[in-house]
């Protein structure tokens, strides 16, 4: 899986806007496939963002998350250039990261 | 619950920049409009595209090739501009086409794909990571974004066909009696609560015609115009449409040619 | 030099039209070409097709972009629908509203997916989907004008009874050409289902009809 994840960051004043949308399919673990049987867990366990290497949000997720889940967050102190990183882990393993950089708002 | 909340966030969608700035949560009056802007900014569907660019440029299938000979309208691998003028009239085949018939012309002669097997697996489970045909539909529409619907008549059989698309709207079939018009003809109506798309009206038909492919919330996965058509006649109590059939596409070209002028923005967010 | 006038004509036109004087077909080649289409266009069994076939009524009321009806065509469409009335044996036409309720808030029934009939015990009367009812139901449409109280300001008497069975059996015997589906008449909904829809709507004790 690990399908990339898109990150949108704009800087208004000293604060980035930071959008993250989220490819995973968030199974409960509670839904019936088309056979009757039940769909496994899969869904995102934490997600980590980071503003210049600094970790600035630590989160745990749960089933409760949609599918194909968004992430935004505002971040004080940032200036454009910066990097923003995020890192998803889920509960098999898998994991994803990927960068964005701080743009001027236009 | 008024038509004009859905009409506004296709507007709102219409205008948006790609990274632009964040909206003022401002206290609204209509909280719907608010959600509907805040779901369209950050649109999962924008996803698709890169998957659907991919599959553009990938060589595929028995004859191990790209979609980069592809001629959309504009020529041969020209994407820009050319879902803005679909559908069109195409020599090579005889026929008026829309976007996802011309894709499904190529994937078979360029690429070698079996046709009844792309048509079955054109429209994706709900919940599944979705079809190619949904992720490259989407790519090759973005590369739209930002122009202008332009569809031109000047072919006797796009005159034909968009005629023909003008009767099938105000046709009344089945047991409901129900013709698109039924929903889609006046101002400010819903089922339940799905604001209905005024399609006899310039701006409903421009919001048909620029928003499409579309994230389709409830789905979790991007959905097309055939897909929408197959829809509708599923709910009509019609049988089971056929993919990419000449009916389809006349429909197709009635609305969109009554929607030139709107910006595409693709892609679009339904619920 | 008649003839050679005659040939010019004959290769002079059609390389006329070649050159792209392309134009709106009519009307009676439109309705062949999308008839073609409709035939063409559903993937699906003969039983299924017949739902594509038009009535004599569908196609009146199938008028192409505003055009309007003409006093004959609405006095036939009228003439038609009244000509479809068909009343539950027992002659009784109030049933049970709670019934009623049940079948006016359901909107699945009859629909075809992948060649499959939607397996149901019976097919929901669609009524909200279209028109409030209950008052503070807030998932309703407006598509139709709103129900609430239906009963409260017309009365439940044998008139009023049969009018409203009437407008629900085939809509169209009072408003020709309406939006409104013809339910009983297509065969979407029985009798007996619209003597139960009839009481929803007229029965004091009906939800519809609370203050």
């Amino acid at each position: 899986m690990a399908e990339p994840m898109k990150i949108r960051a704009t800087l208004q004043g000293d604060i980035a806007d930071v959008r993250i949308l989220m490819l995973h399919p968030m199974e409960t673990g509670q839904r019936k496939d088309s056979k009757g049987e039940i769909v496994p867990m899969h869904f995102i366990q934490s997600v980590v963002v980071t503003h210049n290497g600094k970790t600035v949000l630590d989160t745990q997720w749960s089933q409760a998350v949609a599918r194909n889940p968004f992430l935004g967050l505002r971040i004080k102190g940032a200036k454009a250039g910066d990097k923003i990183g995020v890192t998803w882990v889920d509960n098999k393993g898998d994991k994803r990261t990927d960068e964005a950089t701080v743009t001027p708002a236009s | 619950m008024p038509t004009t909340r859905g009409g506004i966030a296709a507007i709102l969608l219409a205008c948006l920049a790609v990274g632009g700035a964040a909206p003022a949560l401002a206290q609204s009056d209509d909280p719907l409009g608010v959600g509907r802007k805040m779901l369209a900014e950050d649109n999962p569907g924008e996803l698709w595209i890169e998957r659907g660019k991919t599959l553009f440029y990938q060589k595929r299938g028995p004859k191990n090739a790209s979609l980069e000979q592809c001629d959309f309208g504009m020529g041969p691998g020209k994407l820009e501009g050319a879902a803005a003028r679909l559908p069109r009239y195409f020599p090579d085949t005889d026929k008026v086409q829309d976007l996802e018939t011309r894709l499904l012309t190529c994937m078979v002669q360029q690429q070698g794909f079996d046709r009844a097997d792309i048509v079955k697996r054109a429209i994706s489970p709900g919940g599944s990571s979705g079809s190619d045909v949904e992720a490259l539909a989407l790519y090759i529409t973005s590369r739209s974004n930002g122009m202008k619907v332009n569809v031109s008549l000047s072919h006797q059989k796009e005159y034909d066909t968009y005629k023909a698309g003008e009767y099938l709207f105000f046709r009344r079939s089945g047991q409901t009696d129900f013709g698109c018009v039924q929903c889609h003809g006046e101002a400010n109506k819903r089922i339940r609560l799905q604001d209905l798309v005024h399609m006899t009206d310039k701006k409903g038909a421009q919001e048909v015609a620029s928003t499409w492919p579309a994230y389709r919330g409830a789905h979790f996965v991007v959905r097309t115009m055939q897909w929408r058509l197959t829809d509708c006649f599923w709910q009509m109590r019609l049988p089971d449409m056929s993919y990419g059939s000449d009916m389809s596409i006349a429909l197709t070209l009635y609305l969109n040619y009554q929607g030139n002028g709107a910006v595409i923005q693709v892609p679009g967010f339904k619920r | 030099m008649r003839i050679a006038g005659l040939r010019w004509v004959v290769v002079g036109v059609p390389a006329l039209i070649a050159a792209g004087c392309a134009t709106f077909p009519d009307e009676a080649t439109t309705r062949q070409n999308a008839e073609k289409m409709v035939s063409e266009g559903f993937s699906t069994s003969p039983v299924f097709a017949k739902r594509l076939v038009q009535d004599r009524s569908q196609q009146i009321c199938s008028k192409i972009a505003g055009a309007p009806l003409t006093q004959q065509e609405a006095a036939e469409v009228v003439k038609l629908a009244r000509a479809s009335f068909q009343y539950p044996a027992s002659g009784k036409l109030v049933g049970d509203w709670k019934i009623g309720d049940r079948l006016a808030h359901d909107g699945a029934g009859d629909r075809i997916l992948r060649g499959k009939l939607e397996k149901r015990k019976e097919n929901g009367g669609l009524c909200q989907n279209c028109h409030a009812l209950a008052p503070g139901e807030i998932n309703v449409g407006n598509v139709g004008p709103a129900l609430t109280g239906y009963g409260l300001q017309r009365g439940n008497s044998e008139a009023i009874a049969k009018l409203t069975y009437e407008r629900i059996y085939n809509a169209w015997a009072y408003s020709p050409c309406s939006n409104m589906p013809r339910v009983g008449a297509t065969r979407h909904l029985t009798p007996e289902q619209i003597t139960h829809m009839v009481a929803y709507l007229l029965d004091p004790a009906s939800p519809i009809n609370k203050k």
